[in-house]
């Protein structure tokens, strides 16, 4: 019984906490992303500009990492019984590489575009002592130019 | 052509469906499952029965135990049941199991066959008694029900789930003894059946015992006329039909030319001073 009772708890403090925190990062990301529009990151090697204008280039990068809530975890325990699309944790992988990214771009500082950007992901802590921690890191690296006009 | 940075005002990474939805959706059709397999089981409880090992049952046993532990004092009424229940499995029936005796304060004339060999009888029925032949009857009754596993079929669905979450979750887990403090012992039904086998096992060991059959179908007769209907209501409610096994023993007696003897006094720590005698 009283396992039981833990049992909800934290499955109500998980869907509470993660739902709350969710919401707010999403709303932080939009009104970043808004924000750094006119620095572009894209995934082409190098951009259409004469090599003399480029006055820098610089390797930047920005990571980030999400961890799972005891709801989602249950959603996603249940998906693998059943199968089908996790949907419990899109939203994290979404959050992570959109966080990942504007991190990035925060590094970038007052660059004109960062190119070649990559994006990578990674489990953390995916088995330590049968207990699963789920954490997803998302990394995003990409050369930041600043142009002359 | 000249970029333009615009952000995407939909998000196609993630799906749209709300979380508790799919929750419902995957924890309601798993717990509809657990209940079908649930019930499968129970239906299948007689199939089950005859693979329960006596380790198993010992483990499903705990469950039980705590509510008699308290009442468990082994005085001189518990003493003379458990040698006269010794006899018995010394002599004639010989089952697998070591049986315990309980005494119980109860007014409800009736005896209960547990897992792990733990037979509670209430002091109701001990003030039934009028010898011990009669007493080593309901006894060998019980003794039959253990012989046939009727103990575990009369837990049903309960076995099932305590069976089940002492698998999983080992022997001294919350969920069983929450099942077993949850059952009720005198609703624990018999078919009539397993009540006719059990009886025609206590005739023969009350015949292997004694070398006669007195005093087996002297419960079941004297009861109506000597007893109000209020404290035997217990024996009746789980043990129907008495005048049709009344009748049986006494075809089986006949059949088999059991011989009828002299009834053997009830020993002295079984007497009970009762005023409606």
């Amino acid at each position: 019984m009283f396992d039981l009772i833990v049992f909800l708890s934290l499955l109500a403090l998980g869907y509470a906490a993660g739902t709350w925190a969710e919401k707010r990062h999403y709303r932080s990301i939009a009104d970043r992303e808004m924000a750094m529009l006119n620095l572009p990151a894209i995934t082409m090697k190098g951009a259409d500009v004469p090599t003399h204008q480029i006055r820098s280039a610089q390797m930047v990068y920005g990571n980030a990492v999400i961890s799972v809530d005891y709801f989602k975890r249950l959603l996603a325990s249940l998906r693998n019984i059943f199968g089908g699309h996790v949907k419990s944790y899109e939203s994290l992988i979404d959050r992570a590489r959109r966080e990942a990214l504007l991190r990035m771009k925060a590094q970038a500082g007052n660059a004109t575009m960062i190119v070649n950007v990559r994006i990578e992901t990674s489990a953390i802590g995916k088995q330590s002592k049968r207990k699963n921690i789920g954490c997803l890191e998302a990394v995003a690296y990409g050369t930041a130019l600043v142009v002359e006009e | 052509m000249k970029f333009t940075a615009r952000h995407p005002r939909t998000n196609v990474n993630v799906s749209p469906t709300h979380p508790l939805k799919e929750f419902a959706i995957l924890a309601g059709g798993l717990l509809a499952i657990a209940i079908a397999v649930y019930l499968a089981l129970g239906l299948a409880v007689d199939l089950i029965v005859p693979h329960i090992s006596m380790g198993l049952e010992k483990k499903l046993a705990g469950a039980f135990l705590d509510r008699f532990a308290k009442n468990d004092r082994p005085d001189q009424t518990t003493q003379a049941l458990q040698s006269l229940v010794d006899r018995l499995q010394d002599q004639c029936t010989r089952l697998p199991y070591p049986i315990t005796i309980h005494v119980q304060e109860s007014d409800a004339v009736n005896a209960a066959a547990l897992p792990g060999g733990h037979m509670v009888v209430f002091s109701g029925l001990l003030a039934q008694m009028r010898s011990e032949n009669e007493l080593a009857f309901v006894l060998a009754h019980e003794l039959g029900h253990y012989a046939h596993r009727d103990h575990l079929r009369g837990l049903g669905r309960a076995l099932v789930l305590m069976a089940a979450s002492t698998v999983l979750l080992g022997a001294d887990n919350g969920v069983s003894d929450m099942i077993g403090q949850g059952m009720v012992l005198t609703e624990l039904s018999f078919s009539r059946k397993q009540e006719t086998r059990a009886d025609e096992f206590a005739l023969k060991t009350l015949y292997c015992h004694y070398g006669h059959v007195a005093g087996a179908a002297a419960f079941f007769s004297e009861l109506p006329e000597n007893s109000d209907p209020g404290r035997i209501g217990h024996y009746f409610a789980s043990h129907p039909e008495t005048h049709r096994r009344i009748r049986r023993l006494e075809a089986l007696t006949r059949d088999r030319q059991y011989p009828v003897g002299e009834l053997t006094q009830l020993p002295t720590a079984l007497v009970v001073a009762d005023p409606n005698r």
